[in-house]
C-alpha cells in the first residue's frame, strides 16, 4: 500500500488520467443503471404497487391485457375472493382544454376490490362513482390540477380528477383509475357481458375454472410487457460491456505500468523485497484507482440525478448500485492479476545481468 | 569463518552446442571489514559471480554459503530474507525507487523489515558520512550520478547486512568521484565492519581493496592489488 500510494501521488497526471478514465466509466454505468431501473420501473410501477402474484388472461391473447377479455360467465365462474381483482385495461388519449393530451392507459376496476380499495392518493380522494378518476401524479406535473375535467378518446363524456396517485404507470404510459363501467364504454361495449381485461390476484396458484383462461406468474407477464425483455437486455448487455471495457482498461494501463517499472520490481526483488508485498502494490494501486474512480463517479450520478429533467426517467436503486460498484472494484483486482504476477515471477538477474 | 564463501562454482547457460561454461571452479571468501573487488572484462562472468554469491541464481554445481548457512538449501522465501536481512545490493542503476524521497526509500525497508535496521541517529550518522545529509527531501531524479551512487550505497547499509555486494557503482561517474567511491566502500568496510563485494572492470577502485580477483573467461584468480593496478 505504501509504494502503491506514494506512485500514485507522485505520478499525479499519469493516475490522474487513469481515475478519470475510471470516473466516465463509472459514471456511465451508474447513469445507464439509473435509466434502465427508471425505464423498467414506468413500465411495472403499477403492478408493483398492486403487490400481485398472478394474473388471469384470455388463453388467445398472446399474454397481452389489451388483447384480453373476461366475460362474465368466466367471472361467474372464477368464485373471486378478496385476493382477486377484476380489471379492464385500454390505452386512451386524455386531454382537456388548453391542457396537453397525455397518452395514458385506463385501468377499470370495481371500487369493492383491492385495486381501487388499496390504491394510495397522494393527493385529492378516491372517486367515488363512474364520472370521477384518479390519474398518476405525471398528469400533475404536466399542469392538470384536481376538479380539472378530462375527455378520453374521442368521447364526450368527462371525467373529473378526483384525486392523484404516485407510481402509477403500466408499460411507460401513466394510468388513469376509474370504473369497470368507464372501461366497458371506453372499449364500445357497454352492452356486452364482459367484465374486464383480466383477473389478478394476490395467490401464486389461482384457478380461474376455466378452459379459455391462463393463469401467469406476475413475472412472466411483466417479461411479456411490449418492449420490456428487449430493453432490459440492452441495457444489461450495454452495463455488462462496460464492465468488461474498465477491466481491459485497468488491466492494460496497470500492464503497462508495471513493464516500465519492472527494473525496479527486479531490484526490489533482489534487495529481498518479498514477491507478495510487491505484488500486494499493483493490486492496491489497481483498487485505490477503482474506488476513487467510483466514488467521484458516483458523486458525478448524484449531481446529475438532482438537476435532471423530471419527464427523464431515472431510478436510483443503492443495493444495486453497490453491486454494480463491487463488481467493478473486482474488475479492478482481476486486472490487477496479470501486472500482479509478472512482478511476483520477475527474474532480478535479467535486470542485473548475469 | 568467512562472512561468504563460494566453493568449486561452476555455471553452464544453454543446452548442447550452444552451451557455455560460464564460471569454472569458483572459489572465494570475503571477510568482515574486507573490500573485495572482482574485476574483468565485460563478458567475462562478474555479474554472474554477483548473482550467485547474492542468491539470486543457483550454481550448476558448487556450494555457497552465507554465515555458514548453504544457500542452496533455502527457499525463494528464506533467500528473499537472507538478502533482506544480510546482503545489501548496490547497482549501477535502478538501485532507488523513483518515486520515493531520498528519506522514504528508508522508509520503505523499514516497513518491510521491521527490525534490525539502523535507528534514527545511526542513518544521520550514515547519511553525514556520505555527505547526502542535506538531500533527504530529494526525489532520485533530481540527484547527481555521485549523489545517486552514494543514496544507493547507504539504501543498502539501511538494513545493516553483513555483506555488500556491489556491481560496477562507478560506471557513471568521473574520476575524482570514483575515488570518493572507492575511499567510502574501504571506510564502510572498516568502520562498519562488512564484507563488501565490488565487481567492475573499473581499474582505478583497486587502490582501496584489500583483495583482487580478477575474472578471465569465467576463470578466478586472487591477484596482487598494486600489480593490476599497472
Amino acid at each position: 500500500m505504501y509504494l502503491a500510494l506514494k506512485e500514485i501521488r507522485h505520478e499525479k497526471l499519469r493516475y490522474g488520467l487513469i481515475i478519470s478514465m475510471i470516473v466516465l466509466i463509472a459514471y456511465l454505468i451508474f447513469i445507464l443503471t439509473g435509466l434502465s431501473f427508471g425505464l423498467a420501473g414506468e413500465n411495472t410501477q403499477a403492478i408493483e404497487s398492486w403487490n400481485v402474484k398472478s394474473i388471469v388472461l384470455n388463453k388467445d391473447s398472446n399474454v397481452s391485457l389489451s388483447q384480453s377479455l373476461i366475460t362474465d360467465d368466466q367471472a361467474k365462474k372464477a368464485s373471486l375472493s378478496a385476493k382477486q381483482a377484476v380489471i379492464g385495461s385500454t390505452p386512451v388519449v386524455a386531454k382537456d382544454k388548453g391542457q396537453k393530451k397525455i397518452s395514458s392507459t385506463f385501468i377499470g376496476a370495481k371500487k369493492d376490490q383491492f385495486i381501487l380499495k388499496n390504491l394510495k392518493i397522494s393527493s385529492g380522494r378516491r372517486a367515488r362513482d363512474s364520472q370521477e378518476v384518479v390519474a398518476d401524479e405525471k398528469f400533475k406535473d404536466e399542469g392538470y390540477r384536481l376538479g380539472d375535467k378530462i375527455r378520453l378518446n374521442s368521447s364526450d363524456q368527462q371525467y373529473q380528477i378526483v384525486g392523484f396517485t404516485k407510481n402509477a404507470k403500466l408499460n411507460i404510459s401513466p394510468i388513469i383509475y376509474g370504473s369497470t363501467g368507464t372501461w366497458k364504454s371506453l372499449r364500445g361495449m357497454t352492452n356486452a357481458k364482459v367484465t374486464g381485461s383480466a383477473i389478478v390476484s394476490k395467490t401464486a396458484k389461482y384457478d380461474a375454472k376455466d378452459t379459455h383462461l391462463k393463469t401467469y406468474a406476475i413475472s412472466y407477464f411483466i417479461s411479456k410487457l411490449p418492449g420490456y425483455s428487449a430493453q432490459n437486455t440492452t441495457f444489461g448487455f450495454m452495463i455488462g460491456f462496460l464492465m468488461i471495457i474498465s477491466l481491459i482498461i485497468i488491466a492494460v494501463f496497470l500492464y503497462i505500468l508495471t513493464m516500465q517499472a519492472l527494473p525496479i520490481y527486479a531490484v526490489l526483488r533482489a534487495q529481498g523485497i518479498p514477491a507478495r508485498t510487491l505484488a500486494a502494490t499493483i493490486t492496491s494501486q489497481s483498487l485505490i484507482l477503482m474506488v476513487s474512480g467510483l466514488v467521484i463517479g458516483a458523486a458525478l450520478t448524484a449531481a446529475t440525478a438532482s438537476i435532471i429533467p423530471i419527464g427523464v426517467p431515472m431510478s436510483f436503486d443503492i443495493p444495486v448500485l453497490t453491486w454494480i460498484s463491487i463488481g467493478l472494484l473486482i474488475m479492478g483486482f482481476i486486472g490487477s492479476a496479470i501486472p500482479a504476477q509478472k512482478i511476483a515471477t520477475v527474474d532480478p538477474v535479467k535486470v542485473i545481468g548475469g | 569463518m568467512s562472512v561468504i564463501e563460494l566453493k568449486k562454482i561452476n555455471k553452464y547457460f544453454g543446452k548442447g552446442v550452444s552451451k557455455v561454461h560460464v564460471l569454472h571452479d569458483i572459489d572465494f571468501s570475503a571477510d568482515r571489514g574486507e573490500l573485495i573487488l572482482v574485476v574483468g572484462p565485460s563478458g567475462s562472468g562478474k555479474s554472474t559471480f554477483l548473482t550467485i554469491a547474492g542468491g539470486l541464481q543457483t550454481p550448476t554445481s558448487g556450494e555457497v554459503s552465507v554465515e555458514g548457512k548453504q544457500i542452496a538449501q533455502l527457499s525463494t522465501s528464506q533467500r528473499d530474507k537472507l538478502r533482506l536481512n544480510q546482503i545489501g545490493f548496490v547497482l549501477q542503476s535502478y538501485s532507488l525507487v523513483p518515486y520515493l524521497k531520498v528519506k522514504e526509500q528508508f522508509d520503505f525497508v523499514n516497513k518491510v523489515k521491521r527490525q534490525g535496521n539502523l535507528n534514527k541517529a545511526e542513518l544521520a550518522d550514515l547519511l553525514k558520512q556520505l555527505g547526502i545529509e542535506n538531500l533527504t527531501n530529494q526525489y532520485p531524479g533530481e540527484l547527481s550520478g555521485g549523489q545517486t551512487q552514494r543514496v544507493a550505497i547507504a539504501r543498502a547499509l539501511f538494513a545493516n547486512p553483513d555483506i555488500v555486494l556491489a556491481d560496477e557503482p562507478t560506471a557513471a561517474l568521473d574520476s575524482e568521484r570514483v575515488a570518493e567511491v572507492g575511499k567510502l566502500f574501504k571506510e564502510l568496510a572498516e568502520t562498519r565492519n562488512k564484507a563488501v563485494v565490488v565487481v567492475t572492470h573499473d581499474v582505478r577502485l583497486m587502490d582501496f581493496a584489500d583483495k583482487t580477483y580478477r575474472i578471465m573467461d569465467g576463470k578466478m584468480t586472487e591477484t596482487n592489488t598494486e600489480k593490476m593496478a599497472k
